[in-house]
């Protein structure tokens, strides 16, 4: 699993988000974009280590493009 | 007697034109010493301390002109100063550069670690623009204005980018430092006006 540091250090400006308990990628996207259904750029950007959209775990370290 | 006077009448005349020739000679020869120590510093001086350099060449050219006119004791009293003057230029004109040199060292090897890092942070913001213009409706503290502006303003910092790049790659590396640091400047704030951490 990608942590933080290794997603600094491949773009240092790319925004990071540590999953919290209960946290769902709609409510994150909705978080950074304002707009639930844009999930999906979230997911597409950690596909690395996300398999499904629905399963995410607190404490992984994701991408916010 | 009359002939006696008349022979030290002529070698009198005789001394003072070997006298006035000499002085003559020494005139001409202290200003063309003069001017070919400040060609040979020309160049550089009208690099960096063109102004020094004017001065400098004014006070030549007062010297040149009382040789003109014939004034050899004034020159040879002028030439000394000129020549303190043009030594004073040279050793200005000498740091000047030196110090240029080490500048262009110095943003050259700024310069690597730059252009890895400005390409980054415009492809972030880029990125962002592109999916918050996907949204329905925009996240909390980021604006319509902001976005509009973080659009146009992306446009303008890759104009700025690519003559940064311009410039390192004509060697002009402390010009192409200054540009890219206008560029960070203006992306860390198009970052901010976006919700986005500025790195």
């Amino acid at each position: 699993m990608a942590d933080e540091k290794t997603l600094v250090k491949e773009n240092p400006y790319t925004q990071t988000h540590v999953v919290e308990s209960g946290e769902t990628l709609g409510k994150i996207a909705k978080k950074y974009y304002g707009d639930a259904s844009l999930y999906n750029q979230i997911f597409e950007a950690n596909r690395d280590v996300l398999k499904d959209p629905n399963k995410i775990f607190p404490g992984q370290t994701l991408r916010i493009p | 007697m009359k002939k006696q006077l008349t022979w030290l009448m002529a070698a009198l005349m005789a001394m003072v034109i070997i006298g006035c020739s000499n002085q003559k000679g020494a005139a001409e020869q202290a200003v063309a010493g003069a001017e070919s120590a400040l060609s040979a510093v020309r160049d550089t001086a009208q690099k960096y301390v063109p102004d020094q350099l004017a001065a400098t060449d004014a006070q030549l050219a007062a010297v040149k002109e009382s040789l003109a006119k014939g004034d050899y004791k004034g020159v040879l009293a002028g030439v000394p100063p000129l020549n303190t003057a043009i030594g004073a230029l040279k050793e200005s004109a000498a740091a000047k550069a030196s110090e240029a040199e080490a500048a262009m060292a110095k943003a050259k090897d700024a310069w690597g670690s730059t252009s890895a890092e400005v390409p980054k942070m415009v492809a972030a913001i880029q990125s962002r623009v592109d999916i918050l213009s996907k949204s329905h409706h925009l996240p909390a503290g980021v604006t319509k204005d902001a976005l509009a502006n973080a659009k146009s303003g992306l446009e303008t910092i890759k104009t700025a980018w690519s003559e940064a790049m311009n410039s390192a790659s004509s060697g002009a590396y402390s010009a192409a430092m200054s540009k890219a640091a206008a560029v960070k400047e203006q992306a860390t704030a198009l970052a901010q006006s976006l919700g986005m951490p500025s790195g």
